[in-house]
């Protein structure tokens, strides 16, 4: 009996890859890894939402095409627990055992470098649509396209905004968060600032997870600042404008990344909220026509909001064109093999409801302008680009 | 500078008594039971959460709110260590502290599912705009929490040193098997103490709640400013507790001004390894308590 159950198992196992293999000719499977517990839950969840939608929206259609056939699509989630080895792992199993023909990358830049060398190594497609620094696509690898533009194509308009408004600022102060995105976005924002010889009176990080900011913004607050740039996630950033509040601190301009693309952030702070200035890398405020599922800007809106209840940010959007954009380069491709799936990637040169997208050659998209935005009468109002601007920047905060 | 470092240590003074409220019955648990309850932190989260749903369902203000959640919590504390942690009271402390640990990450994780990982946060319920003396300011929402929550700290230590009931758990964390012998039921009195500790850090938990947004992963963090401000302040004291939490705010305030926003808790450390050092008790312990 025992010696019968052993062979049927031994069977299982070794029929068990192929019937995987035949079921992958039924349809599309690509691997997701998130955050969906830990620190990073939110903006895990975030992505999720983004997939969730575009998934439901290819359903609708009657499935993915691939040339001329229609296949179902399927995501395989793997929760890593924020933790990035975890991340690296879950991307090697749902390759190597899933047998997914794509990979949507982990959140944030740290995580999609970490884990974009299996995607390189299995010539597995990997869209990272959280990753934004630059090291993450510095890296020659083929089959690594990122959503998200260079962190100071966020700052520089910002910089140029801010300087032909008050043209007498001078004193600027930058607080961020001791993680990858905050501390590369401030650092973008330092070189930003030296380049317009603004003089750096304030430079401090505070630590993942802080609640109480009360010394480091007196500290601040007696440096006198003009210009007050904090990075962080929207915790943070609601923490710290309501104890600069509380401590009196009023700069001219106050820039907060990236909590105030998010419509929890104005909920949170109410008037407080009022003319802080930020930027991020969609907003729905966008006006685009794309050839992809969701056609245009306002309808991806329609379609979120029917579904969630809320009004989409970045995250949402970008993990939503992330699944746009492989079905753009499927159709093109007519194939689900990585290296052809791959090359219509880095071919693509199409306008979505995100934006333009077209890959450079690290893969990272090239030609999206990210939109600037400020707080205004309880919501966000686009500065910049000027094609899809609703507002000019006002000065002076509550 | 002067106003300057007097503004740093009010707002040391604003945090510690927050962290007082935390310390005071983590304190009394490890005092009392032997236990380091790693469950407390997930507790201050449940207090929080309770003030939370109270405000948003009722509009109760948070600092009323302890009237909900320090019976909840003390119901829940009770309960626990009378069924399950009882079970494990005499073992040696890594058992127990492997015990709690388990049943935070059962209460840390449940809070994950049923609340979700975002942020709550209680909104405009306290004036915005803060007392200001000079240059000094002080906002209206942490000075009534911190008075709030070493008020509740000096409450916690007149209920074990003026009432019956409260001198049987002081008589049974100085010795047990004579306590026993006189009469006093431990096992009411450790579930009694279990349910206090827990019943302080709802209280905690509401105070933090009407200022900072409330979330399962602020719990690591709780936890160990309990932890720091407890060994500070001397174990099995409530008072102790207090010193410690008011010393660590005050601490971590002045290490984030003079050493880095991002070193605040670095320097709290390196004060609590010189006290393990030098004054292993803490400020208002006794020397060989255990």
């Amino acid at each position: 009996m025992q010696r019968r159950e052993l062979l049927v198992g031994m069977a299982a196992t070794l029929v068990a890859p192929a019937i995987v293999r035949a079921q992958g000719a039924e349809e599309l499977r690509i691997g997701a890894p998130l955050p969906l517990t830990g620190p990073l839950a939110p903006e895990g969840q975030k992505q999720k939402r983004g997939y969730d939608l575009w998934v439901k929206e290819v359903e609708k259609s009657g499935g993915f095409q691939i040339g001329d056939r229609r296949v179902p699509v399927r995501i395989i989630f793997s929760d890593y627990q924020s933790a990035t080895p975890r991340a690296v792992q879950a991307c090697d199993q749902l390759v190597t055992q899933q047998r997914v023909h794509a990979l949507f990358s982990p959140f944030g830049s740290g995580a999609a470098k970490a884990s974009s060398a299996i995607a390189e190594r299995y010539r597995v497609p990997m869209i990272a649509p959280t990753a934004s620094s630059r090291e993450v696509y510095d890296q020659g690898f083929k089959y690594l396209f990122g959503t998200f533009t260079p962190n100071e194509t966020l700052t520089e308009p910002l910089g140029d905004m801010v300087l032909a408004k008050a043209p007498t600022i001078k004193r600027v102060a930058i607080f961020s968060r001791n993680d990858l995105l905050p501390l590369a976005l401030s650092a973008e924002m330092k070189k930003s600032a030296a380049k317009r010889n603004l003089e750096l009176v304030f430079d401090e990080k505070f630590a993942i997870g802080s609640l109480d900011f009360a010394s480091a913004l007196t500290q601040m607050r007696g440096a006198n600042p003009e210009w007050v740039f904090v990075g962080g996630y929207v915790n943070d950033l609601v923490q710290v404008r309501t104890q600069m509040r509380d401590l009196g601190l009023k700069p001219q301009v106050l820039t907060m990344i990236a909590g105030p693309a998010y419509e929890e952030f104005t909920q949170a702070l109410h008037a407080a909220a009022e003319n802080i200035s930020s930027a991020a890398w969609w907003h729905p405020a966008v006006r685009y026509e794309g050839v992809d599922i969701f056609g245009r800007t306002e309808s991806f809106v329609q379609k979120f909001q029917a579904m969630y209840s809320a009004v989409p940010d970045y995250i949402e959007a970008s993990a939503a064109a992330a699944g746009a954009i492989l079905q753009l380069a499927a159709r093109k491709a007519g194939s689900l093999e990585g290296p052809a799936l791959r090359d219509a990637l880095a071919s693509l040169d199409v306008m979505t409801f995100y934006g333009p997208i077209s890959f450079g050659p690290t893969g990272q998209v090239e030609r999206l302008l990210p939109p600037v935005f400020q707080i205004q009468g309880g919501k966000p109002v686009v500065l910049a680009p000027s094609s899809i601007a609703q507002g000019e920047l006002r000065l002076g905060i509550a | 500078m002067t106003v300057q470092i007097t503004q740093v240590i009010l707002n040391g003074v604003l945090l510690g008594g927050l962290y007082a409220a935390m310390a005071a019955g983590f304190s009394l648990v490890w005092g009392v039971l032997n236990i380091i309850n790693i469950m407390q932190g997930s507790a201050v989260v449940l207090g929080s959460y309770a003030a939370y749903f109270a405000w948003r369902y009722t509009g109760l203000n948070p600092l009323l709110a302890i009237a909900v959640a320090g019976p909840l919590l003390f119901g829940v504390g009770w309960v626990l260590q009378r069924f399950l942690i009882q079970r494990v009271v005499a073992a040696p402390v890594l058992i127990t502290l492997v015990f709690t640990f388990g049943l935070d990450l059962v209460l840390n994780n449940a809070m994950i599912s049923f609340f979700s990982a975002d942020y709550r946060k209680i909104e405009g319920v306290f004036p915005t705009a803060p007392l200001t003396f000079g240059a000094l300011t002080l906002p209206v929402d942490r000075l009534l929490a911190a008075v709030v929550g070493i008020g509740a700290a000096f409450a916690l230590h007149l209920y074990l040193h003026k009432s019956r009931l409260g001198r049987a758990i002081v008589a049974v964390r100085m010795d047990r098997q004579t306590a026993e012998l006189m009469g006093v039921r431990v096992e009411l009195i450790y579930a009694m103490t279990f349910g206090l500790g827990l019943a302080m850090a709802g209280i905690a938990g509401c105070l933090l709640a009407a200022i900072f947004p409330t979330s399962p992963l602020n719990s690591a963090h709780y936890l160990h400013i309990a932890f720091v401000a407890c060994v500070l302040g001397g174990l099995g004291s409530v008072l102790g507790a207090v010193a410690g939490g008011l010393l660590l705010g005050i601490v971590e305030s002045l290490g984030s001004l003079f050493v880095g926003a991002e070193y605040g808790t670095t320097v709290a450390a390196v004060i609590l390894l010189l006290m393990l050092f030098t004054r292993p008790q803490g400020l208002m312990g006794r020397a060989g308590y255990e």
